[in-house]
């Protein structure tokens, strides 16, 4: 599984959505399924996941699935 | 997790701040005898190694000054690392345990002093709970239990700094006892009254009798009878409470 698979499956797994709704236009709250709780076990799960541990700034700033990518790829995380 | 006595935190990483004080101490003491790892925070090296040659192993002691932010973000780092690499289990609980008491009254209490109240008091334990939170959420379990204070509770004249700190993170259990229990997580609080701690050994027999004298049971606590506080609502006897703050006071009436 590629990072960017990885990423797909981390917002299914916390959000409770198929994996092939995972776009980089998924914007936070314009779905029911991601509220403030699902965001929290989001970032869990990424943190889990890449092994990464977010700042409080970034965890702000994650909007979306394409602001994450940018986000982690701060963490060392590519995503090809 | 097992609820019998001797494993009730067996695989459960606790993290305890303010470990090296007089309740700290018994609060880490009481965890490790009920099968958990302590991961002991306090700035005094040489206390946590006596601490950690006293009891054992499980205590992975953590040299750090809560009010750091940065410090704070590198040892909970530190800790998930220490969980990875398999040295300790996922962490479960987070004890809010290091607090400052300042007593002065309104017109001598300068905004430096204000400001570190809220910074110990208050700041230090909601940074703690964001970061522990997300490590917990992980697991969908965790407890957290914040050191609180019957004055905040209740009051005391030449104490309003102090009792405004404590208060801010009795409205932070209360509120964050509801935000996290949908990822599993409890915030519960406890309020000591008088206990017997180096805290009040400062106290003179005229003040110490005077706040006995408030307390229906006619004497002070020990910091035995508060860690058995915090460990019954670290604990998964406790697993139906959430929100709650417990006095341990003999009934302190002000």
């Amino acid at each position: 599984m590629d990072t960017q698979q990885q990423l797909q499956q981390a917002f299914s797994d916390a959000l409770g959505i198929p994996a092939a709704s995972v776009t980089d236009d998924l914007t936070y709250n314009t779905i029911p399924e991601w509220d403030s709780t699902a965001h929290m076990i989001l970032i869990a799960e990424l943190e889990n996941v890449f092994d990464v541990m977010l700042d409080t700034d970034d965890i702000i700033d994650m909007s979306s699935v394409a602001q994450a990518k940018l986000i982690l790829q701060k963490y060392d995380v590519s995503f090809g | 997790m097992s609820a019998s006595d001797n494993d009730l935190l067996h695989n459960a990483s606790v993290l305890v701040t303010g470990a090296t004080g007089g309740i700290g101490q018994a609060i880490v003491a009481a965890c490790i005898e009920r099968g958990a790892t302590v991961f002991a925070g306090g700035r005094d090296k040489e206390a946590l190694s006596a601490l950690q040659a006293r009891l054992g192993k499980a205590l992975k002691p953590l040299v750090y000054d809560v009010t750091d932010e940065q410090a704070v973000k590198e040892i909970f780092r530190q800790l998930q690392r220490q969980v990875s690499d398999g040295v300790a289990p996922p962490l479960y609980g987070l004890v809010n345990n290091a607090g400052v008491m300042l007593e002065s009254p309104l017109s001598v209490t300068s905004m430096d002093k204000l400001k570190q109240q809220l910074n110990v008091n208050f700041l230090a334990p909601y940074q703690h709970m964001q970061l522990a939170s997300r490590l917990m959420s992980r697991l969908r379990r965790g407890s957290i239990v914040n050191l609180v204070s019957q004055v905040s509770e209740q009051g005391s004249k030449g104490m309003s700094a102090y009792a405004a700190s404590k208060a801010a993170l009795t409205g932070a259990t209360k509120s964050l006892a509801k935000e996290l229990a949908p990822v599993g997580i409890r915030v519960n609080a406890v309020a000591p009254g008088f206990i017997d701690t180096p805290l009040t050994g400062h106290y003179e027999e005229q003040g110490r009798q005077a706040v006995l004298a408030r307390t229906v049971m006619q004497r002070a606590g020990t910091a035995g009878e508060v860690a058995q506080a915090v460990l019954y609502l670290l604990s998964p006897r406790a697993s139906y409470t959430t929100g709650h703050v417990l006095p341990v006071d003999g009934l302190f009436c002000p």
